[in-house]
């Protein structure tokens, strides 16, 4: 099988997302459709999908021209779709799941479970998956999900896959588990396409890309022939920074320190401290504990045990609204969940945390919070329209800026950063890396929370590694590599 | 690109007016509403007829006819104003009506001029009476409220069930306690909803207009208000952003409660009495309809506190409107959920295109 997009153009009003882009792939095949936030990756992808239609240009299957107006029309063509928003029902078995919406019956118009169970259970022995089909969805990791949507497509006979960043929120292991998925797909002769940010992953998994900027095809070719280096020089269009952007400083007075902090199983008997000025990366791979760690310390969840000191004085958190006024701010991880009110507008977004700071008798001090947030707007380099357009229509580097604004507002003294640069693109993850050390220098004590060691080791002074809960060693500046970090975060030691 | 300097110069041309009517439509939500509530009224203005001697006397009739259904509305329209709020925090309240009854009784009971009146026996009357009644009862229905919102945020109990629970026991509390009892509200306390201002007895509709002008002004504007608003939208994100969630929602069912302390007084002093068993019933529901056909959007965080005030007046127009017609009562209801449907439709037209 062999599927051809030719000359693709697709313009939204008078924005024009695609300017002529081809595509091709084969059966047995991993191509990655690589590019920055905005660059039409997603709308090359939806076409194909049949959400969109194209403008101009056409698509063949094997050299038969088609034409997709629905997503159905794509799917029955062999195309299968995993949106990074997976498609399962949580409260249903596995293999109920795999017949979503195409449910097989008995004579009597019953659900025929026994068959269901039976084909899941072929399926998951052909592609060597080890899960028991009548596991409920809920109990499922992030990597199995995403396994099992795989076999959904898989047992539509889909030829071809479309994975949408399927790895964002796995750890290490899960994303090998997928990985290994990946392969066998590519074993039984299906192509897949694979959208991500990740170039290591790309590397490690691709045989071909085909990079997107401004809706021009850029660059395409062989995976083996390039660096992580190249692939990004052709995502952004100059050349990205990748040394340590870390610097020689004073640190100034410890600003939080915390004794014997444990929450049940979460984490437990946590001690380290953080000084002014400094920055201090944890990381981990996924049940380490350090989002609950750190969202228990802002007061957002509860302590069983255990001491907070502010600059030195012993405090008891009990409300992120105390957090906030002892000068604590955190940013969250999965912005879309625990960041973006998608009801209220840019300035909103931007403003939420100082209202009760920048009011009078409730009522709030619009121009005093419009003034801050236009000097933020230009230390961050955020792009956008209107102050009251909607918060969604922002990229997802700019709504991470726009988060981050809204903290900055609030004259932390301890800035707490999970997952700062998830969902964002190559350009603004570079301006926000400048921003935290920005910060650094104004003597703002600073945590980054991040599953992935090299922004660590780019942007921190020294690392906690957590593994299950507790902090299973701390990486000195000298010492830090992705080695080190590595085997602390699987439980080993530093040799 | 080069098509849009053309889309340009043609909408300069004559497109001007449709290509407004066609942004506002699709941009601002209240427009559409807007626009329902005017056609109705024109509607209505024409089924009243002109059939006057002269143009005074038919302004007269128009106006009267006005007066009358603001004034059976405002109770109604205050408490939606609060259903409003409620629902914007993604919670709800059944329990308007039954708080209506509590409240109302405890205003009775406070007044009554009979061996029964609470404030009589401490040998109160007149003016200060009623001063310290309106306090007492105010002060009342905000405690019931809180007592939900509470039940809510530390008891965890979803609003449907806490609110239902609270209709249950507030109404039969108040039958229990007042049954086999004729209380008798002093004449001169009628005179916050009776007092004529010239002609016209509209006291209830200017309490309703300050109270929606100061809640417009608490949504958009206040840090409370606009509290709300994150809460309904992303309870998660807002906790996260230091928002006192639990506080916010709190304070939500506690304005609930007073504004229909509000609209208790208001009935009290109209009518004089108060049928325990059967008033407020079906006014939860009265109040949800008309914060929905005012945009508000039930899965929380979109609300608009004017568009509560249009879609009370559409549905007020319309029953007004289906009185003129000489519709039987029973079929009227059913026009109300035609509007509730109609509404909720063309909302969700806006947000697809």
């Amino acid at each position: 099988m062999i599927i051809e997009m030719n000359s693709i153009r697709k313009s939204f009003g008078s924005n024009d997302v695609l300017k002529d882009v081809s595509l091709s792939l084969e059966g047995g095949e991993i191509c990655a459709l690589l590019g920055e936030n905005g660059a039409g990756k997603s709308t090359l992808m939806n076409i194909l999908g049949g959400v969109h239609q194209m403008d101009q240009g056409s698509i063949t299957i094997d050299g038969k021209s088609q034409q997709f107006s629905t997503p159905a029309q794509s799917q029955e063509a062999g195309i299968a779709f995993i949106h990074q928003e997976l498609n399962l029902i949580n409260d249903l078995p596995i293999y109920e799941n795999m017949f979503l919406g195409r449910e097989i019956k008995t004579k009597r118009g019953s659900l025929d479970l026994e068959r269901m169970f039976q084909e899941t259970k072929e399926m998951f022995e052909k592609m060597n998956v080890d899960l028991d089909p009548k596991t409920m969805v809920r109990d499922l990791d992030s990597s199995y999900k995403q396994i099992v949507e795989i076999c959904r497509a898989m047992m539509t006979n889909a030829s071809i896959i479309i994975m949408d960043e399927p790895t964002t929120s796995l750890t290490d292991r899960e994303i090998e588990r997928v990985f290994t998925m990946m392969k066998t797909m590519k074993d039984h002769n299906v192509g897949i396409i694979f959208i991500s940010h990740k170039l290591n992953e790309v590397l490690q998994v691709c045989d071909r890309y085909l990079v997107l900027r401004d809706g021009n095809l850029v660059a395409e070719g062989n995976v083996s022939e390039v660096t992580t280096n190249d692939l990004a020089h052709f995502m952004v269009g100059y050349n990205v920074r990748t040394e340590s952007l870390l610097r020689e400083k004073e640190l100034g007075e410890e600003v939080l320190s915390v004794e014997a902090l444990t929450y049940n199983h979460t984490f437990k008997d946590i001690n380290f401290s953080v000084k002014a000025g400094e920055v201090v990366g944890v990381t981990g791979l996924l049940g380490d504990g350090r989002s609950e760690l750190f969202q228990s310390i802002f007061g957002a969840d509860d302590i069983s045990s255990g001491k907070i000191y502010l600059n030195e004085k012993e405090v008891k958190i009990t409300s992120t609204t105390q957090a906030i006024n002892e000068g604590i701010a955190y940013l969250p991880r999965n912005r879309k969940e625990n960041a973006i009110i998608g009801d209220m507008d840019i300035m909103e977004n931007a403003s939420i945390v100082t209202w009760p700071k920048f009011s009078k008798r409730g009522v709030i001090d619009q121009k005093k919070q419009q003034d801050t947030f236009e000097k933020q707007r230009k230390t961050l380099r955020l792009k956008m329209g209107k102050l009251t357009d909607s918060i969604t229509s922002l990229s997802g580097g700019n709504q991470q800026k726009v988060v981050l604004a809204k903290w900055l507002a609030s004259n932390p003294k301890l800035l707490i950063l999970d997952n700062p640069t998830q969902g964002v693109d190559v350009g603004a993850k570079e301006d926000i890396y400048d921003i935290i050390l920005k910060l650094a220098d104004e003597n703002i004590a600073i945590v980054v929370l991040s599953s992935e060691a090299h922004e660590i080791i780019r942007v921190c002074d020294r690392a906690l590694v957590m593994y299950h809960g507790v902090i299973q060693g701390e990486v000195k500046k000298e010492t830090m590599n992705e080695h080190n970090i590595m085997s602390l975060a699987t439980g080993g030691q530093l040799t | 690109m080069e098509m849009k300097p053309v889309n340009n110069t043609s909408l300069k041309n004559n497109k001007n007016f449709f290509a407004w009517f066609k942004y506002k439509w699709s941009n601002e939500p209240l427009f559409s509403t807007a626009i329902a509530l005017i056609i109705m009224v024109i509607l209505q203005t024409l089924v009243l007829g002109f059939d006057y001697d002269s143009v005074g006397s038919w302004f007269q009739s128009w106006t009267n006819n006005w007066i009358n259904i603001l004034r059976n509305n405002a109770g109604i329209g205050i408490v939606a104003l609060g259903m409003t709020f409620v629902i914007m925090t993604g919670g709800i309240d059944l329990a308007v009506g039954s708080t209506l009854v509590a409240t109302g009784a405890f205003a009775m009971l406070l007044l009554d001029t009979g061996t029964r009146g609470l404030l009589g026996m401490v040998g109160m009357s007149g003016l200060p009476a009623f001063v310290v009644t309106v306090i007492l009862v105010l002060l009342f229905g905000y405690l019931l409220g809180s007592l939900i919102g509470v039940s809510i945020t530390k008891g965890k109990v979803p609003p449907f069930i806490a609110t239902l629970a609270a209709m249950m026991i507030f109404r039969s509390v108040t039958q229990h306690f007042t049954q086999g009892y004729n209380t008798t509200v002093p004449a001169e306390f009628l005179q916050i909803a009776s007092f004529r201002m010239g002609d016209y007895m509209i006291m209830p509709i200017i309490y309703w207009a300050i109270i929606a002008y100061i809640l417009y002004y608490v949504s958009k504007r206040t840090t409370f208000g606009r509290q709300i608003i994150a809460v309904g939208s992303n309870e998660r994100a807002a906790k996260l952003s230091g928002v006192n969630v639990e506080k916010v929602k709190v304070r939500v069912y506690a304005l609930m409660g007073l504004l229909v302390s509000i609209a208790a007084i208001i009935q009290v002093s109209r009518i004089g009495s108060m049928d325990f068993s059967n008033a407020g019933r079906g006014m939860e529901m009265d109040a949800i309809a008309a914060a929905v056909v005012g945009g508000t959007s039930m899965s929380g965080g979109r609300g608009f506190i004017l568009g509560t005030v249009y879609g009370m007046l559409i549905i007020a127009v319309m029953n007004n409107l289906l009185n003129l017609f000489g519709v039987p009562p029973f079929l009227r209801e059913a026009f109300k959920g035609l509007i509730v449907i109609a509404a909720v439709l063309l909302q969700k037209k806006e947000k697809t295109s």
